[in-house]
Formats: structure tokens, C-alpha cells, sequence
């Protein structure tokens, strides 16, 4: 079982390490002249800190579960990429039947004659951002 | 009388044909999106932000914020008659939905439509009498009082949506960061772009805030599996008349205390809703009644929570400065119009702003009919099921990334923060001060970097300049506030005492409310 607590702190210390090493291949300058790199160093030293304190606290306090559902978010993902590729290929319009069937698995039992029902309601709704608000979506 | 002629000045603006169509459009949708799950209307006016690129100036901006006050209107219903916070109407849910089992739901819909009109109109009276004179004052602000205040700003909200000043700091910073990413304006470097020519502009602002709330929050719905349970009740609207008596007193308490809280940094209806209903619990005259399903429980509430919604725009509007995340995202709808908010703001487009003003009660009157006679058309909204509800928001979060640039791949870029955000969100870190810091970062590295040069690298600047030493003043304060705070419920819990554990299910419960 992963802790909530000790994982946020992992997760903002490589947040701040990211950004912080980053910003050492920029000019620091000096505090009269500051350099690009100065600023978001700053930043992420605070944050660094911060990091530090929520690691510390993560020992103190009672652990709790880290609840992550990769199944969902991963088909979500799925869905959202795929509609990208198809619109760029393909066409928008199976693009967005592709996505409603795809992302329709991450919620409770999925139906096809639902899912065709919705991918013709946003289809149509696509068709009006084309038409009348001059969307330049490529939906055939 | 100067108040009067601006104000009819700007009723001329707002009662054009065209802006009337979109105040009235931006309240129906606010009041959708209110009593919807899964969509405030923080993930709601990004999602319409490139929408609104066709649209007039004037006419965008009243839309814009015809959903922010609409929500809160729309979310009195869902939280009254099922028990569901979905953006800031968690008080609502004590006294309201205790009504609803009494069989009041009725006199509970009017109490909270009634209120939150007469939050908005004392609210807008007050937006209409101090933005200008707050503006003036936003003068005297100099590059050190205004990272000051950006600071003060990220406390009051880390400590407000999150309820732990560690992780909405840590959040804000994150935000910070990110507003790093793209060329860096005085010197022309590109930062933490990689190579990447899509970046070198930025992260746009619409990716950011579709990914960490709108397919984030789509994701933990759908992880929470909650089944809702549709209203049926039946629902008379008319009270009598010592009931009607018994509303504005409480409306009018809550009204005062939303509309001071609404502009304090950090502020907004979540904050304004717990004080209203501290007030009453004190002063008011049925106050024994108050938690059991009273007129007073709902009345204050409501007009905080109205009032507090409409007062939020006096910092964002006369200072530049938004004090939360929805106004963040009011801010960058203003500059994407070529419009800087700030104290020329209302100088250079009196037009817009006293429009602006004069549309919010426009759009109180037309809110108050669609939620007071129309309330049961609207209950049927909760008719509809989320799995026919997600795949829709999901597309409408692509097209709206796509109109930013009419660019496909930017879609990846807000899947990748859908990916981020839900992270955040099951490490119980709240996207919204994620926000602020992404749409002040630059302002504030501005400010900082011109504060520096000016005092010659010297600290001293922040503590020997009035302004920003009491703004500092103000930081350390709460900052002892919440360690003495936090020692004591330690101290509590370790006593066993019952109270920490309620005073922790507020903290709790409060970012779910501020997030939306």
C-alpha cells in the first residue's frame, strides 16, 4: 500500500528538482540584474522546501492509502489521442465516435446504441461550430 | 449622485438587445452547470473562453460572468432538494436539505432564490461604490506591493480551498512554475521548452484548466461511482407571509458579511457561506431552530454566497489582482479581449465596466426567474446520466483546446494535464490555487524582477515600503494563526475531543466547494 502523504511530497520534490536543475542552464544574473534562470530557481527552492516539510510530516501522521484508478484514466487518455489521430488522418466525424465508444468503457455499462446516440447529438453539434461559428473543423 | 449617472450609463450598455441575449445565455448555462456534477464553473468559462473569440468584448465578458454568479444560484437547487454540493453551496446542504425532509423544498427554493437576489443587488451596489475609489488607491501600488499582494493572495486561497497552507502553497508554486515555461519577455530566453516549438509561447491557459478540471474532475466522478437519485418531491414555491418576514433580515446579514469577504484576497462564496451562517447561529432571532431546517440557515447562506460571488470582482477589476481561481480565469478572458484589468481599467472602458456592473443585476433578475418559477424544469436536468454526460464534456474540452489555435496536437497537451491533474487530485492537492499561480507567475516574476532592480538587489524593499510591510504583516499573521490552529486541534484530537474532528470535516469538505 502506497501513503497519499508520502507520495505527494515524492511527487512535489520531483517537481521542484525539475524545475530547479532546469533553471540552472539559464543566466542567474544577480539580484540587481536578474537573470531568466533566478526567478523559477527561486520558486522551486521554496517549493523544495515545502517538498522537504511534507516528507517530514508524511513520517509523523498515520498513513493513508493511495487510491489510483490507471484503468480509467489510462482509457480516457486512449480515447482523447485517438480522437486526435483520426480527426488528423481520418475524419473528425469517426474521430468522435471512436472517442465516445472508447471512453464509454470507463464508466458503468457501456451501451453501443447510446454511444451512436451521442456520437450523432455531438456530431451535429460539431457541425454547428463549423457552420455558425466558423470552426475550421474537418469533420468529413 | 456620480454612482447614479455611472450606473445609467452603464444600464444603456447592458440593455442592448445583443447584451441582454448573452447575460441571459450565461445565466442559464451557470445555473446548468451548477446543478450538474463533475462541471463548475471554473472548468465551464474555460471551456467557452475560445468560444468567445467571435463574440463582442462586452457581450463575452457579461456572459463570462453571468456563469460564475449563475452557478452559485444554480447550486442552492441541487444542494436543497439532493443533498449535492457541486460548487459552493456546502451550508446550503445543512438547513436546505433539512427542509426538503421536513416536505418545505418549496419555501427552501424561494428562501435561497429570494436571498441570493437581494445578496446580488446589495452586492452590486457595493462593486458599483468602491471598484472606483479602490482603484485610485491601486495608484499608489509600486512593483514590491503588488508581489506583496500576489503573495497574500496565494495564502488566503491555500488556506481557504485547501485548508493546509503547505499543499495550496505547494499548488500555487506548481502554477508558478509552469507560467515559467515559454520565452522569458526581457531577455528573450526560451525556458523549459526543450527544443519544442509549441512551447515556446507557453502552456496555454485553456490546456491547463480543461486538463486539471475538466477531464481530471470527470475521471474522479467516475472513480467515486456515486448513483444519484432524482427528485420527485412536491414543490410549493409561495410562503406566507410571517415565513416571507423571517427571509430578509438574514438575507440582508448575509449580503453585508458576503460582500466584505468577497473582496478580502482569498475570498469568495465558500468562506462567506460558513460566516453568514456563524452570524445567524449567533444573532439571529430563530437561531435555536438554525441546523434543523430553518428559513434563517438558508437565507444568509445564500446571499453570502451571491453577494461574495459579485464582490470578487472588485479586487480583479480595480487592482488587476483576481483573489481566486475562477477570477484568474475572469483576468485572462479580459487580456485574450486586449483589455488589461487594473486601476486605468474603468478610465480607459467605462463602458465595459459600468456595462459589466449593470448586466450582473440584469442577469439577478433574470436568474431569480429561472430559479424560482422555473425551478422544476431544471430539476430534471438530474434526469440526465452521466454516462451520457462525460463523453460530451470530454468532446466539448477538445473542440474548446482546438479553437485556441486550431490546432489538434494542443489536445495532447490537455490530456497530459488531465493525466497531471487527476494525480493532484488523488494526492489531495486542489488544482485551484494551481490556477491562480499559473495566471499571476509572470505578473509576479514581472513585478519582483522590476522590484530588485529598482532597490539595487536589496530584500529590504518589501518591509520598508508601507504598503507591502503590512501586506507582509498580514502573511505572517496568518501563518501564526494557522500553526497556533493547527497545535490546538492536535492538542484536541490527542484529548479526544469530538469538536476537532468536526472543525477537520469542514476543512475537509471546504475544497470540494472552492474547486468548482
Amino acid at each position: 500500500m502506497l501513503n497519499q502523504n508520502l507520495v505527494r511530497g515524492l511527487f512535489l520534490a520531483a517537481v521542484a528538482l525539475f524545475f530547479g536543475l532546469g533553471a540552472l542552464r539559464y543566466p542567474i544574473g544577480n539580484l540587481s540584474r536578474t537573470g531568466p534562470g533566478l526567478f523559477p530557481l527561486l520558486v522551486s527552492g521554496f517549493l523544495l522546501v515545502l517538498a522537504i516539510a511534507t516528507l517530514v510530516k508524511s513520517r509523523l501522521v498515520q498513513a493513508v492509502p493511495l487510491q489510483f484508478s490507471v484503468a480509467k484514466i489510462a482509457l480516457i487518455m486512449f480515447g482523447l489521442c485517438g480522437f486526435v489521430l483520426i480527426s488528423q488522418h481520418v475524419s473528425m466525424l469517426l474521430a468522435i465516435v471512436f472517442m465516445v465508444f472508447i471512453v464509454s468503457y470507463a464508466g458503468t455499462a457501456p451501451s453501443w446504441k447510446r454511444n451512436l446516440a451521442i456520437s450523432a447529438v455531438l456530431a451535429v453539434i460539431a457541425y454547428g461550430f463549423q457552420r455558425f461559428l466558423g470552426l475550421n473543423l474537418k469533420l468529413i | 449622485m456620480d454612482i447614479l449617472h455611472n450606473l445609467a450609463f452603464g444600464f444603456e450598455h447592458a440593455l442592448t438587445l445583443q447584451n441582454l441575449f448573452y447575460c441571459a445565455l450565461g445565466c442559464t448555462i451557470g445555473t446548468m452547470v451548477g446543478l450538474l456534477p463533475g462541471l463548475g464553473p471554473l472548468a465551464t468559462i474555460s471551456l467557452l473562453l475560445p468560444l468567445t473569440y467571435s463574440i463582442p468584448t462586452s457581450s463575452a465578458l457579461i456572459m463570462l460572468a453571468g456563469i460564475y454568479y449563475g452557478a452559485q444560484y444554480g447550486d442552492s437547487v441541487s444542494a436543497i432538494t439532493m443533498k449535492i454540493p457541486h460548487a459552493a453551496s456546502i451550508v446550503a446542504c445543512i438547513d436546505g436539505y433539512a427542509m426538503t425532509l421536513k416536505g418545505q423544498t418549496g419555501l427552501a427554493l424561494f428562501t435561497a432564490g429570494v436571498s441570493s437576489f437581494i445578496g446580488g443587488t446589495v452586492a452590486i451596489v457595493v462593486l458599483a461604490a468602491l471598484a472606483p475609489s479602490l482603484g485610485e488607491v491601486a495608484l499608489l501600488f509600486g512593483p514590491a506591493d503588488y508581489c506583496a499582494l500576489m503573495l497574500l493572495g496565494f495564502i488566503c486561497v491555500s488556506v481557504v480551498t485547501t485548508g493546509s497552507v503547505i499543499n495550496g502553497l505547494a499548488m500555487c508554486l506548481i502554477g508558478v512554475l509552469l507560467g515559467q515555461i515559454g520565452t522569458d519577455l526581457e531577455t528573450g530566453t526560451p525556458r523549459f521548452t526543450f527544443g519544442a516549438q509549441f512551447l515556446v509561447d507557453g502552456v496555454s491557459l485553456v490546456s491547463v484548466a480543461l486538463g486539471c478540471f475538466g477531464i481530471a474532475e470527470i475521471t474522479k466522478n467516475l472513480d467515486e461511482k456515486s448513483e444519484r437519485t432524482p427528485f420527485n418531491g412536491k414543490i410549493h414555491l409561495i410562503p406566507t407571509w410571517p415565513e416571507f418576514k423571517r427571509i430578509w433580515p438574514s438575507a440582508l446579514r448575509g449580503s453585508v458579511a458576503g460582500s466584505i469577504l468577497g473582496i478580502l484576497p482569498g475570498g469568495g462564496p465558500t468562506i462567506a457561506q460558513f460566516a453568514a451562517y456563524a452570524i445567524d447561529k449567533k444573532v439571529s432571532k430563530y437561531r435555536h431552530e438554525i441546523g434543523t431546517g430553518s428559513i434563517e440557515g438558508v437565507a444568509g447562506q445564500a446571499a453570502a454566497d451571491e453577494a461574495a460571488a459579485r464582490t470578487s470582482f472588485i479586487p480583479l477589476m480595480s487592482i488587476g489582482i483576481p483573489e481566486n481561481a475562477v477570477m484568474a480565469l475572469m483576468m485572462a478572458a479580459f487580456i485574450i479581449k486586449g483589455i488589461q484589468p487594473g486601476p486605468n481599467m474603468i478610465a480607459k472602458h467605462p463602458d465595459l465596466f459600468w456595462g459589466l456592473v449593470a448586466s450582473m443585476w440584469i442577469g439577478n433578475c433574470f436568474l431569480l426567474i429561472i430559479n424560482v418559477p422555473l425551478v422544476r424544469i431544471w430539476l430534471s436536468v438530474f434526469k440526465i446520466p452521466y454516462s451520457v454526460l462525460f463523453p460530451s464534456i470530454l468532446f466539448f474540452c477538445c473542440i474548446g483546446t482546438f479553437s485556441v489555435n486550431n490546432n489538434l496536437e494542443d489536445i495532447y497537451v490537455t490530456a497530459a494535464f488531465g493525466f497531471l491533474g487527476y494525480v493532484m487530485m488523488r494526492l489531495a492537492l486542489d488544482p485551484a490555487p494551481l490556477m491562480l499561480g499559473f495566471i499571476l507567475g509572470p505578473m509576479l516574476e514581472e513585478n519582483f524582477r522590476r522590484a530588485m532592480l529598482l532597490s539595487r538587489g536589496s530584500f529590504t524593499v518589501f518591509v520598508t515600503r508601507p504598503i507591502s510591510a503590512t501586506l507582509l504583516g498580514v502573511i505572517l499573521v496568518l501563518f501564526i494563526a494557522q500553526l497556533v490552529l493547527m497545535l490546538r486541534a492536535r492538542g484536541a484530537s490527542r484529548a479526544g475531543k469530538p469538536v476537532a474532528a468536526s472543525e477537520r470535516d469542514t476543512i475537509v469538505a471546504s475544497p470540494e466547494s472552492a474547486r468548482n
